[in-house]
């Protein structure tokens, strides 16, 4: 089973990566979703043995690994929350950018930039950068006499 | 309490004190701070009439870590310097400080971060001197590291001292990482952390020769031995104060100590003395010849400060009774002349404004007291009987001498280099006419160098208690008992026709100066061009180069901010995959009957997986999606997993609902683009690669950690029994409400928070 474990956990994890590839952020979160599937189903199957349901008394029968299925159901409960908070998220973004295409939005983004004045934290920026480069091309050692 | 946590104690309230006091009045600080010196210096010197005094408080016991402090004759040695040059450096900085703030028309409150971390440093000094444990040790070693660069880089509005820190903290700081790691090795192969236990053991086991190794790259880098010597004459950026201090007595000081602390480790590796040797002379030559060629009054004692360092070194790689004596008698000498010679400059370029030998001359009518104290100081240095250094140096050539001819000779050359740039520079400041006006200055400025020069004489006449001193050390070094005896003799022993060949010789280097300029000048240019310090801006430049395309790249939009995490973290992940030794670690694992059906919902899963994969509807994913989620829910039920399948199905649920519910916010024109999508298209290969490597690793990662679990159920059956006793029948619900019941809480307070992000980020959904 081990084996097949592994090989069901890449599947969707190959799956899920795929999707996050994608320009549209929709399917950006439906990979999300299902690479955080794959750790769910990873955490599962690293149990240290499978058996009956964990409800007591157990009457001599083989139990699961409780702790693992206690860590899942946290996992899952909460990458549901960030899932639902991902998709509110681009929903904003829709109604500032009217596309949940990542190239319209960078390029949209690109455009700010250009259009906004120098901002402050730039300015504090460029500075650090002269500075770094002065910093580097200090002057030697004074000539001798 | 005993004498070694006194010490550490006191120390360390040195520096607080001296905050505290300029934090009320700035005034307050220089006089706080020479309490404070004061106290600790006391307490030093108390200590040896004390016998060796150690304290052990465990620390972090399943690492093996303690605090584990002695006071020993090493210890005694350095903290004796570091206090002791610390009194008269706090003294004289006491009226060179506000006048130096005065310069730079900078307010007296400056002053209070001057004390501060000098007496830090000195606090740190003393710790480290005393530390046995390796990881406290090492604690210490970079808290020097810190407070020196704050001292290098106390002129703060100046560019130079600004980079001068940094290539400082740099070259010390990165080598200390070198410490860090060959005391962990150390501690792999013996098992322990403590000093004296590794030491006790008296031999070199596995891998411990190159723990050593790097060990001694880090004392090597922080003594400024060549080739990482670099960093030190461009720290002369420093205010005077700062130099003659770290300079002389404690930083450089802590990179012998360092070698003088493993000693009893490494005087068994051959190569690693002749490393020793090797290092030590080049840097006698390298800071000799250049020395001879500056101008920069500080910037002669630095590359001077080089070579006395490689002098020492080279008498560890010399090795043997008289070579370990030396070092620690040498370190004591030349700490107390070169802290004077370095005052001299502040109070020289003080008095002058002038910085450059070549500005000034004849001072030795201005300034008499000075130039005495001086004179004496000099005098140390060049090894002139009547001197502390004259022994010093004696001990040096006894070394030589027993070894053979060779090393008398290297002695001789790096001795007579040392006389030729010392006589240059006393004679060029207080001989010769008086070039420039010299006003006044304060005699604080004065007597710590006159102090001084006296006691370089007192050790010249009255050698015993600095051999005592040096003694202690040696003993603790040679880890034998030693025993130093020096006295004047006047017969034509060995040494002393080397004491006259190197005078001698240094005096000729010196006369024929015009003879050799260029050649000096030549090699002082070319280590410019091509040496170590070239190396280091070209390696600077180019992380930085490499920062700034990455950064370049990852600003450009989320995909490449995402692929400029993950991508790294992927390529990490591969090579463990690699370098993880997984002969016969993969196991196929079991197969049961009942395992079948399991079996058969993992194909639902994988199966939706690539089928939402290849959807390109936007509500046929989301379907899809729940696809794969049902699916999950019955893996979770077929592996008697019923609170989890529950859970899942309800979660897989409302997601599936509020997924459906979002697209119906967005226009399906919005959705749509995707198939329309040139470039997706395009991209699509592309991305099946990424996605197969990614699962591939993927697939042998889990593989390799689920063959790999642990057979001992321990835990499980705990807690079973734990269920009971809470009285519960589930015991996966009592593990979430009981056993882990303030981390559900926590949980609960997440969905709680995001549910209220969810309803602000829809609640304001007006479009811009």
């Amino acid at each position: 089973m081990t084996l097949v474990f592994s090989m069901a956990i890449a599947s969707l994890f190959a799956a899920g990566a795929y999707l996050m590839l994608k320009r549209d952020l929709i399917r950006l979160i439906a990979g999300m979703i299902m690479i955080g599937n794959a750790a769910n189903l990873f955490i599962m199957a690293s149990a240290l043995r499978r058996g009956r349901a964990n409800i007591l008394p157990a009457n001599g029968d083989r139990l699961a690994d409780p702790l693992v299925q206690a860590m899942v159901l946290t996992a899952i409960v909460i990458s549901f929350a960030t899932a639902a908070l991902a998709l509110v998220v681009v929903y904003r973004v829709y109604t500032s950018h009217l596309s949940v295409d990542i190239s319209d939005i960078s390029a949209a983004e690109e455009e700010q930039s250009e259009l906004d004045e120098p901002r402050a934290e730039d300015m504090i920026e460029t500075e650090l950068e002269d500075e770094i480069e002065d910093l580097v091309e200090s002057p030697l050692v004074e000539v001798p006499l | 309490m005993n004498t070694a946590m006194l010490l550490l104690l006191v120390a360390f309230a040195a520096p607080i004190l001296a905050l505290v006091a300029g934090a009320i009045q700035p005034r307050l600080a220089p006089s706080a701070a020479m309490l404070g010196v004061a106290a600790t210096a006391a307490v030093v010197v108390w200590s040896f009439w004390q016998p060796d005094s150690s304290h052990k408080t465990t620390w972090a016991s399943i690492y093996g870590m303690n605090v584990e402090l002695t006071l020993d004759g090493l210890g005694r040695l350095y903290a004796l310097l570091a206090t002791g040059i610390g009194f008269f450096v706090v003294a004289y900085a006491s009226r060179y400080i506000p006048l130096h703030l005065h310069h730079q028309q900078r307010p007296l409150s400056h002053q209070t971060r001057f004390y501060f971390f000098l007496l830090l440093f000195m606090a740190a000094m003393v710790g480290l001197v005393m530390a046995q444990d390796l990881i406290l040790l090492f604690m210490f070693w970079d808290l020097t590291a810190i407070a020196s660069f704050f001292l290098i880089g106390y002129d703060q509005q100046e560019e130079e001292s600004r980079s001068a820190a940094m290539m400082a903290l740099m070259v010390t700081g990165i080598t200390a990482v070198l410490v860090l790691i060959g005391s962990i090795m150390l501690y792999t192969e013996y098992g322990t952390f403590s000093l004296p236990a590794i030491i006790e053991s008296g031999e070199i086991l596995g891998a411990s020769d190159w723990a050593l190794l790097l060990i001694a790259i880090g004392a090597l880098a922080k003594s400024a031995q060549t080739p990482l010597h670099f960093w030190l004459p461009r720290a002369m950026a420093a205010p005077t104060p700062v130099s003659a201090y770290l300079h002389s007595a404690a930083m450089v000081a802590a990179g012998v100590f360092l070698i003088g602390r493993f000693y009893p480790l490494m005087k068994e590796i051959d190569w690693l003395l002749d490393i020793f040797l090797f290092v030590g002379f080049s840097s006698m030559l390298v800071g000799g010849i250049i020395a001879l060629t500056r101008n920069v009054l500080k910037q002669i004692l630095a590359y001077s400060t080089i070579s006395q360092y490689g002098y020492v070194v080279f008498m560890f790689g010399m090795g043997g009774s008289y070579g370990i004596k030396g070092a620690s008698f040498y370190v004591l000498a030349h700490a107390i002349v070169k802290s004077a010679l370095f005052l001299t400059a502040g109070a020289v370029s003080e008095a002058t404004g002038k910085k450059n030998l070549s500005d000034i001359g004849g001072l030795r009518r201005k300034m008499p007291m000075l130039a005495i104290g001086s004179g004496f100081a000099a005098a140390g240095l060049v090894a002139l009987p009547l001197t502390i250094g004259f022994f010093k140096d004696e001990i040096f050539f006894a070394r030589a001498v027993e070894l053979g001819q060779p090393y008398m000779t290297m002695d001789v050359l790096g001795a007579s280099l040392t006389f030729a740039y010392i006589f240059r520079f006393w004679t060029h400041v207080f001989l010769g006419r008086e070039i420039t006006e010299a006003k006044p200055i304060s005699g604080w400025l004065v007597w710590p160098v006159f102090s001084l020069g006296i006691i370089t004489i007192l050790g010249g006449v009255w050698p015993e208690p600095f051999t005592k001193i040096a003694e202690g050390a040696a003993s603790v070094t040679a880890y034998s008992a030693q025993h130093l005896d020096v006295h004047y003799t006047f017969d034509p022993i060995p040494e002393n026709m080397m004491a006259v060949a190197t005078w001698t010789l240094g005096l000729t280097i010196y006369l024929t100066r015009r003879k050799w300029w260029r050649l000096a000048t030549g090699i002082a240019h070319l280590g410019e061009k091509i040496g170590p310090a070239h190396w280091y801006y070209k390696g600077l430049n180019g992380l930085n180069a490499l920062s700034d395309s990455v950064h370049d790249y990852e600003v450009r939009d989320l995909r490449s901010r995402v692929v400029s995490i993950l991508v790294p973290a992927g390529v990490l992940v591969a090579i463990a995959v690699v370098i993880t030794p997984n002969a016969n670690s993969f196991e196929i694992g079991s197969f049961e009957q009942q395992d079948f059906t399991l079996v058969i919902m993992l194909v639902a899963v994988v199966v939706s997986g690539f089928v939402v994969m290849l959807l390109r509807d936007h509500l046929r994913l989301a379907i899809g999606l729940s696809c794969v989620g049902y699916s999950l829910a019955g893996v979770w039920a077929f592996m008697g997993a019923p609170n989890v399948t529950l859970v899942a199905v309800v979660v897989e649920t409302i997601l599936s609902l509020f997924f459906i519910g979002m697209l119906v916010l967005m226009p399906s024109t919005i959705l749509r683009f995707e198939t329309q999508a040139e470039g997706d298209r395009r991209s699509m290969p592309r991305d099946a690669i990424i996605a197969t490597i990614a699962g591939l690793l993927v697939f042998f990662v889990s593989w390799g950690a689920l063959s790999r679990t642990s057979w001992n159920t321990e835990v499980i059956e705990s807690q079973t029994v734990l269920t009971t006793a809470v009285h519960a029948r589930n015991v996966v619900t009592a593990i979430l409400a009981d056993f882990r019941g303030f981390d559900t809480m926590g949980e609960i307070t997440v969905i709680a928070i995001t549910l209220i992000g969810i309803i602000s980020l829809l609640r304001s959904g007006r479009l811009r």
